[in-house]
């Protein structure tokens, strides 16, 4: 058993390459007995390849990882089991068909003689759920869990196991307030039994509150190493960002028209509550928040993917069908979606293919399609966006992160909206390009479309944004005037739900 | 031994399945009381006894979100070798029958698990080319030469008309004694439990570190052994045999399990119920007949059960999330 | 590399099938010459025409195994139909007419009801072979008029052109067209590639797999009017298993069983590869049942390869690109 304050894992520039891409360039992290350690950085800094090289599903190219003073190869998520690491991922990957004891308790189930003891594997499992706190009965099936109870059972698993460091992918991410607090208590538990917890996390506020360390990470390397007390804030948030804000958006002023889209008190009471605001021409409204409070549900609810219960949209002061996505494009709204791999592009067709999939109207004749006209039209938006590809019949999953946003962006921009709604634009592509998509967002506005944009970033909120919707947990808790609003008011709306200092 | 029983009580899905089962037999015998005598339930297991044994060896397969289209063709291959073989040495009995038939069915198994968990090509065109070439095996060896009882070691015919307790065949007892063994094996061993967890969510099992290749491998060959098995089992119900023989009846195998709760989406269902799917249609078919509706609408019956049985696991299976939503939705409010 | 393979598998099949004409005339008398030819035309001819729906099928990601039952189905309602005293072109309308609803039945089930399209068609498979049967038991009708067995039969004029040949070709070149050059096609080969990503482009799942698996019960409807004429038999065991067969094809013809991947002219060259194997082992006159045994080894061929071809190109590609 470890003591407290016992070294146990120590990585020493780590490096990996995917590819091209660098994703790690030499980290370093050291953990040790009894200590919630954060991992903080941007979107792209490293965080989950740092975690995922830890949980053996990929091998480091360079540097050194040691466990208890001992080299440790990683190689293989059994081998990282061995040496007592667990992995606790953002979406908990469950069994579920198999009962919470049973997925606590998989591939290693008790024995009794040949047989395997189910009597142990319920009651082992109760007892871990008592030692959390968390009243699940073990019996049940893990169809139909929430995140966060899925997340219980796999630290049930991990304690299991007998692990010593239980890592964490952003596990606060999809979680309520209460849901949370339950598990600060759950790792408050792990830390008083000597056990060492990592977490990646962005709610700052949470993060001061737990942590004993703190690391921040940046493009790849590790920025800084310090005990909560070392630092603070401003400063980790600086640490994060590594740079000037103003440097980076170019944002311009341009003139704001009448209302364009109107969204009248929506509700789906599973996501998201009486969500009620305006977008103008000329105007981009962000729509703030953690990860998790609703805010893509609204972008999906108006494009027409998902349906809302009650309330209204209306787009030029006209009411919208809800629910279907095919009339929103006749009404000219687009949706870039947060998650483009899976729903924004079509992965194995060319980047020609992708660009021209909602421009079918202008493609072809009476009823086939024109390719001259596909070309050129890829022509075209490959110059003004400088997408880089060897050849239009390239699949997009061959192109880098960054071009292929800025191959979904054609894609809609080709539709000429009038309404763009942009979820997570920059989420995951380099920094060169970041600037890129902020540019083409801004000239979107500046040719008179109205942009709802969605981001987890607070600088490019802060940047790009006329006006600043704050939701948490699906309720709609502040609006903020570009000139108002601070990085603070933003947060504080955000992780408290106060409307600002 | 009673609590080892009582433990393999088929609970839920299974236990619902056996009410329907005896229900849809109360009602045939009712129709047709001759349905309900020693002969008619000796009967009713013997013609099911093939298809239940292959749908127990599919189970597993099913299970982990994959399919064994070869099965029919394996009966056919297994069968007609046998035949071939005890044709041409007459002192041939049924204990190298019994061993030879697995045997030769574990090699397409083999084939299949090679190709599927190997080299991770979808299962249902493995086996589907596995189909193809175990059938044209047959057709090619065969050379269109048939054969009928006179050419069969005697006692395999007589083993195969040996009859338990009045009503029990020693075919379905064998079905059934295969059924139990594999259920406790898929309950109480952890290679059971990681093929559930496997067709549950394959990708959470690669993380996990399960042997997904070892036993998605050894569930094909098990699958083949047991059509092997099929393949005397054939015989012994026959006592005849031409290289058509069980063509096409590898659907009917899939319906059996299906029907039995042994859901085609993966990670749920037993062996257990996968007997009694086969029992349920046999059942049903004999039901049918008693009330005269023509033989030529088995096939028709036969789907449309399968189709209730998918509907009906469905329809579970969305109520049951529902409710779980609305629970979800009322802990946030 | 200055030379750039554009190497595919529906390329290949092309090749292949160029290679199996070459050494099969080569090695036989009169493999190309017109009869045989005609020959191998006429005995895909319902493979074929069933593979034109069901490619679009795949292609979306869904599965029927039962084109064979519903041509089964066609086939006798065609007969019975006749034989109760319906005109001729009534009759082959009713057939079609059948066969449509049995796929959008299909369709229904998948779709609608939310099921498994792999457990559907199986229950259908059975259901729609079970229904013929029911309807016409052992009976057969072979009574119909010597216009129509003809056409399944005959040639044009004098040339070793089967009547049903230009039937399949303006089938095979709208069906081309469609999934090639239209809006429609694109939403079908999007639909497989990823169907949530289908959702965010604005397409109407539900109702697109809907139509496909319709238009896959109309052809195999066409194919059951076909094959009656063809061998001048209505009966409900006509064309036993040839589902697998028409799937066979469409893989050997580098449709990707996971959907989103495929190509008409590949399918066409996988059902000619089959039949001219085929033809090539008869005149061969080695004993015709070792061509269960080629087509199984070239469905495996066919889904083995594509796989460790995709994989070294987009290795290639992508280390173009990222660098």
């Amino acid at each position: 058993m470890a003591q407290q304050g016992d070294l146990l894992l120590q990585m020493k520039g780590v490096q990996k390459r995917f590819g091209g891409a660098i994703a790690l360039s030499g980290t370093d992290l050291s953990i040790r007995a009894g200590e919630i350690h954060a991992l903080l950085g941007e979107n792209g800094a490293g965080k989950s390849t740092m975690l995922k090289i830890l949980a053996g599903v990929h091998v480091n190219d360079g540097g050194t990882i040691s466990m208890a003073g001992r080299s440790f190869q990683t190689g293989s998520p059994q081998a990282s089991i061995e040496q007592g690491i667990a992995v606790i991922y953002q979406e908990p990957s469950l069994f579920l068909d198999l009962t919470l004891a049973e997925n606590v308790f998989i591939g290693r189930q008790p024995m009794k003689g040949a047989a395997i003891d189910w009597t142990l594997v319920q009651n082992e499992a109760a007892r871990l759920f008592d030692e959390l706190g968390v009243p699940l009965d073990p019996k049940r099936l893990a169809r139909g869990l929430s995140i966060a109870d899925q997340q219980v059972v796999e630290i049930a698993k991990a304690l299991s196991m007998n692990a010593n460091i239980i890592l964490m992918d952003e596990p606060t991410a999809a979680l309520s307030a209460s849901e949370v607090e339950r598990l600060m208590t759950v790792m408050q538990s792990l830390k008083a039994a000597n056990k060492a917890v990592i977490f990646v996390s962005h709610r700052l506020d949470e993060v001061f509150m737990i942590s004993d360390f703190i690391t921040v990470m940046r493009d790849g390397a590790t920025v800084s190493e310090n005990s909560v007390e070392q630092t603070d804030m401003q400063k980790v948030i600086k640490e994060m960002v590594g740079r000037e804000l103003t440097e980076l958006f170019p944002k311009t002023e341009h003139d704001i028209g009448d209302v364009v889209l109107e969204v009248k008190d929506i509700t789906n009471p599973a996501y998201f509550r009486n969500i009620s605001f305006k977008v103008r021409k000329g105007e981009i409204v962000a729509l703030a928040g953690l990860v998790g409070s609703g805010r893509s549900e609204v972008a999906r609810a108006i494009f027409g993917i998902d349906k809302y219960d009650s309330g209204s949209v209306e787009v030029n002061g006209e009411l919208l069908q809800k629910g279907s996505p095919i009339v929103s494009m006749e009404r000219k709204i687009a949706l870039v979606p947060e998650d483009r791999r899976q729903q924004g592009l079509f992965m194995i067709a060319g980047v020609d293919r992708n660009i021209a999939m909602e421009s079918f109207d202008r493609l072809k004749g009476k009823i086939f399609l024109n390719f001259k006209k596909e070309r050129t039209l890829t022509e075209t938006w490959r110059d003004k966006l400088s997408i880089k590809f060897e050849s239009a019949s390239d699949p997009v999953d061959s192109l880098s992160g960054g071009n292929q946003q800025k191959t979904v962006l054609a894609k809609w921009l080709a539709t000429n909206p009038d309404i763009l709604i942009v979820d997570e634009p920059t989420r995951g592509i380099d920094v060169g390009t970041k600037a890129e998509v902020h540019k083409l967002i801004d000239a979107a506005a500046g040719e008179g479309k109205a942009v709802l944009m969605i981001s987890s970033e607070l600088p490019e909120v802060l940047g790009m944004a006329d006006r600043i919707i704050v939701m948490r947990e699906g309720h709609q808790v502040a609006e903020l005037s570009r000139k108002d609003a601070t990085q603070e008011k933003v947060i504080a709306a955000a992780t408290t739900g106060s409307k600002g200092a | 031994m009673n609590s080892f029983i009582s433990r393999l009580k088929p609970r839920g899905r299974e236990g619902s399945l056996g009410i329907i089962l005896l229900v849809t037999v109360g009602i045939t015998g009712l129709i047709n009381p001759r349905f309900l005598t020693g002969d008619g339930t000796r009967d009713l297991f013997t013609s099911t006894a093939v298809v239940a044994l292959l749908a127990i060896g599919m189970a597993p397969i099913i299970i982990m979100r994959h399919i064994d289209l070869s099965v029919a063709s394996t009966v056919g291959l297994t069968a007609w070798f046998i035949a071939d073989i005890s044709a041409k040495n007459p002192d041939f009995t049924w204990v190298q029958c019994f061993i030879i038939g697995p045997l030769i069915g574990m090699i397409v198994g083999v084939l299949n698990g090679l190709l599927v968990a190997g080299l991770r090509l979808p299962s249902l065109v493995v086996t589907l080319g596995t189909l193809y070439i175990v059938r044209g095996a047959v057709y090619v060896i065969s050379n269109s030469v048939d054969y009928n009882a006179q050419e069969m070691p005697p006692s395999l015919l007589d083993l195969g008309q040996k009859v338990f307790f009045g009503v029990m065949p020693f075919t379905f007892l064998l079905v059934i004694f295969a059924m139990l063994i594999t259920a406790w094996f898929m309950k109480y061993r952890k290679a059971g439990r990681d093929c559930y967890a496997i067709g549950s969510n394959p990708h959470a099992a690669d993380l996990v570190g399960l042997k997904v290749f070892r036993r998605t491998f050894l569930a094909f060959v098990f699958s083949g052994a047991m059509a092997g098995l099929a393949g005397v089992f054939y015989l012994m119900r026959f006592a005849q045999v031409d290289s058509t023989a069980f063509y096409g009846q590898e659907l009917a195998v899939v319906a059996a399990a299906v029907i039995g709760g042994v859901t085609i989406a993966g990670g749920s269902g037993t062996t257990i119920g996968a007997t009694i799917g086969a029992l349920l249609v046999q059942t049903i078919q004999g039901g049918l007949a008693a009330i005269g509706v023509d033989a030529f609408w088995k096939s028709a019956i036969n789907g449309l059960l399968l189709i209730v049985a998918i509907y009906a696991d469905r329809t579970l299976a969305r109520k049951s999330e529902r409710t779980l939503l609305a629970q979800r939705i009322k802990e946030r409010a | 590399m200055k030379f750039k393979l554009r190497f595919t598998w529906d390329t290949s099949i092309l090749i292949l099938l160029v290679v199996v004409w070459i050494l099969a005339s080569l090695t036989t008398d009169n493999f190309l010459s017109s009869i045989n030819v005609s020959q191998i035309f006429s005995n895909t001819s319902e493979i074929t025409i069933m593979a034109f729906g069901v490619i679009f099928l795949i292609i979306t990601g869904e599965i029927d195994l039962s084109v064979a039952s519903v041509l089964a189905l066609s086939s006798s309602m065609l007969g019975w139909s006749y034989a109760h005293g319906a005109p001729i072109w009534l009759a082959i309308i009713i057939a079609m007419v059948v066969g449509s609803l049995c796929g959008f039945i299909n369709g229904f089930l998948v779709t609608k009801v939310g099921l498994g399209s792999l457990a559907v068609t199986i229950g259908t498979l059975a259901l729609y072979r079970g229904i013929a049967n029911g309807i016409l038991g052992t009976n057969t009708i072979n009574e119909f008029p010597e216009f129509w067995t003809g056409f399944g039969f005959d040639t044009i004029g004098t040339s070793f052109i089967p009547q049903s040949l230009p039937i399949i070709v303006i089938f095979g070149i709208g069906f081309a067209l469609l999934l090639h050059n239209t809006p429609f096609g694109r939403r079908t080969l999007a639909i497989g590639q990823s169907p949530e990503a289908a959702r965010f482009a604005g397409i109407n799942v539900v109702k697109h797999k809907i139509i496909v698996f319709t238009f896959t019960g109309f052809m195999a409807g066409v194919a059951g009017v076909i094959y009656t004429f063809r061998f001048s038999t209505a009966q409900a065991d006509n064309g036993v298993g040839l589902e697998l067969l028409v799937i066979s094809a469409c893989l050997l013809g580098g449709v990707s069983i996971f959907g989103g991947i495929g190509t008409m002219w590949g399918v066409i060259a996988g059902v000619l590869l089959a039949g001219s194997v085929e033809s090539w082992l008869t005149l061969r006159e080695i004993n015709a049942q070792w061509r269960t045994i080629v087509t199984g080894i070239l469905l495996l061929t066919s889904v083995a390869a594509p796989v460790l071809i995709n994989k070294a190109k987009a290795a290639k590609i992508r280390a173009g690109n990222r660098s």
